[in-house]
């Protein structure tokens, strides 16, 4: 299998780095090799912050992503997004939440953009903004297919303290149903 | 324990665990024994002390959060007099207010381990950002002079194993150990493969106790290549601890012969059984053209250069002291003396290039540095082979 290179990006706080936790553990869980990076400023709450995640058969040495080489990105904030997009390859997808993220023109030639409003649906539908990296979680993961849904439920709420496994299962359920949705629209239209 | 609820898998007589390296050594200081950690926050080693404030007291040990740096190091080199392991755990900039305390350690030679979870400076530098800028400050960041012990981990199960390590070598030569880890390492999240508890703790040697007549005991009057033997205070067996020079007893004298010896035997205790210390890897060296040298998480970087030039059929490896200090000088010069193109790859500005320089005896050795607190690529790397080689 090839490696499976991921960044998921946002501003310190939000909680991306949790589900960069979540996709490696998963890997491994299944017998693979997951490595989960991250990469933050100073400025911890509000400032830039990065997760590479690499999924992988074989054994992974340089933890981080390579820039060119990111098949995946999800962004939340601007201020992110404007500084990591470069690392995608060309006709690589980003997801971005729409209210919170500007891609230009040009960028939409470039890569295959996805607005899907990560935050309001943790917030407004959730009802708990927490629950967002999960929402990221599930997109991620319906649009690239890279783990058995099971394993992934499963090692997302060993990592959540019990009381908000309902919250989180219905986040996931929202994010995967948002991703179809965004696939279906975007095969509808090609 | 593992952090974060990930299940731990025993797969032939070893350990699978999915942790970061801060929580990896943290979880190494219980499996040896530790009883107390003190220290102070500070980016990129905090997950250290988050870790032990559990799992310490959970094992009936203490995890205390003093009022600065300073204090950190103190409660654990008092908790280690009174015969407990101990440890610290901090980033340069701690190290910096630590080293006062850390020369009384060396100098009364009281066994303590040390994290040190590097990041860029001088001073506060770039807290988040990865670096090697503490290599010099490990073999001497005290004055006087004193053979320094550091250990530098190059994989996730490293910072679990040489943790380890350092526990045992300090109680084996009453000093302080250093446990190099940098802010990749120290926070990148990953499977570790790492031995069983029941083997570490059978790997655990008491520190050398006096059993004597406690009218005899002279906890400083040992052989010359050997560490003192400090009985636990407060059980019988009395003695001066001081940061002058001293004689047998603990008591400071300046007598001349007395002074001598107690210097050249901090020395000799180290140099002198080197083997004990030692430890490197070789990765692809045995048909290779060109060496590369690194150590920490640049080791990662340089690994998958390595493979990577192979593929175009160019025979790179590498060598990777995982004991920092004393450095492995003998087997530097040896391949110094197989090797013509040689480089040296650190997040620095070059400061183990000199240690490699005096080892082999030669100047004309290449290097790649970094000091702009991001990690070397494996392309960073090829780059470089390919133009000076």
């Amino acid at each position: 299998m090839a490696r499976d290179v991921l960044r998921f990006t946002g501003v310190g706080g939000q909680g991306v780095l949790l589900a960069g936790e979540i996709f490696a553990s998963a890997k491994i869980n299944l017998g693979g090799f997951g490595v989960k990076t991250a990469t933050y400023t100073s400025q911890v709450r509000g400032g830039p912050t990065v997760v590479d995640i690499q999924l992988d058969d074989e054994e992974i040495w340089y933890p981080y992503a390579i820039d060119g080489q990111i098949d995946f990105m999800l962004s939340v904030a601007d201020v992110s997004y404007q500084q990591f997009k470069n690392g995608v390859r060309e006709g690589g997808t980003i997801v971005v939440d729409p209210f919170l993220v500007h891609p230009t023109e040009e960028d939409r030639k470039k890569w295959n953009i996805v607005e899907i409003p990560i935050i309001t649906i943790a917030k407004e539908e959730v009802k708990l903004v927490l629950t967002q990296s999960v929402v990221a979680l599930a997109i991620a993961n319906t649009y690239l297919d890279l783990i058995d849904e099971k394993t992934l439920v499963d090692t997302m709420l060993s990592k959540v303290p019990e009381r908000f496994h309902k919250p989180n299962l219905l986040a996931y359920e929202l994010g995967k149903k948002y991703a179809l949705e965004a696939i279906e629209k975007a095969k509808a239209t090609a | 324990m593992a952090a974060g609820g990930d299940k731990v898998v025993i797969n032939e007589g070893m350990r699978e665990v999915v942790m970061i390296g801060n929580h990896l050594a943290g979880l190494a200081a219980v499996d040896s024994g530790c009883k107390l950690f003190g220290g102070y926050p500070i980016t990129p080693s905090s997950e250290v002390m988050e870790y032990l404030s559990d799992a310490l007291p959970a094992v009936g040990g203490v995890c205390i959060q003093m009022e600065d740096e300073i204090a950190g190091v103190a409660v654990a080199t008092g908790a280690a007099m009174s015969g407990v392991r101990a440890m610290t755990a901090t980033s340069g900039p701690g190290i910096s207010l630590k080293a006062e305390n850390l020369g009384l350690a060396q100098m009364a030679e009281v066994p303590l381990v040390v994290v040190n979870v590097m990041r860029g400076g001088p001073s506060t530098g770039l807290p988040t950002r990865v670096a090697q800028g503490d290599i010099n400050q490990a073999k001497n960041p005290s004055h006087g002079d004193y053979k320094s012990i550091a250990l530098c981990a190059g994989t996730l199960a490293e910072c679990y194993t040489e943790t380890v390590r350092a526990f045992n070598l300090a109680d084996r030569f009453m000093q302080p150990v250093f446990v190099l880890l940098d802010a990749t390492l120290g926070l990148m999240h990953a499977k570790a493969i790492i031995p069983t508890v029941e083997d570490v703790k059978a790997g655990i040697v008491p520190r050398k106790k006096f059993e004597g007549d406690p009218k005899d005991y002279k906890p400083y009057g040992v052989a010359q290549d050997e560490p003192a033997v400090l009985n636990p205070m407060f059980q019988g067996y009395r003695y001066h601890f001081t940061g002058l020079h001293h004689d047998a007893m603990g008591f400071p004298t300046e007598e001349i012969e007395t002074c001598r010896k107690l210097i050249d035997r901090l020395f000799r205790k180290v140099d002198e059984h080197r083997d004990e210390i030692e430890s490197n890897e070789e990765y692809m060296l045995d048909d290779a053209d060109i060496l590369l040298i690194g150590y920490g998480s640049a080791s990662l970087s340089i690994k998958e250069a390595v493979n990577r030039l192979r593929e175009e059929g160019i025979k790179a490896g590498m060598f990777r002291p995982i004991t920092i200090w004393p450095s492995p000088e003998e087997r530097m010069n040896e391949l110094g003396k197989k090797f013509d193109k040689v480089m040296v790859i650190e997040l620095n500005q070059g400061q183990y290039l000199e240690e490699v320089q005096r080892s082999m005896g030669r100047r004309d050795i290449e290097k790649l540095t970094k000091t702009n607190g991001r990690p070397f690529s494996p392309q960073d790397i090829i780059d470089k082979v390919k133009e000076v080689f």
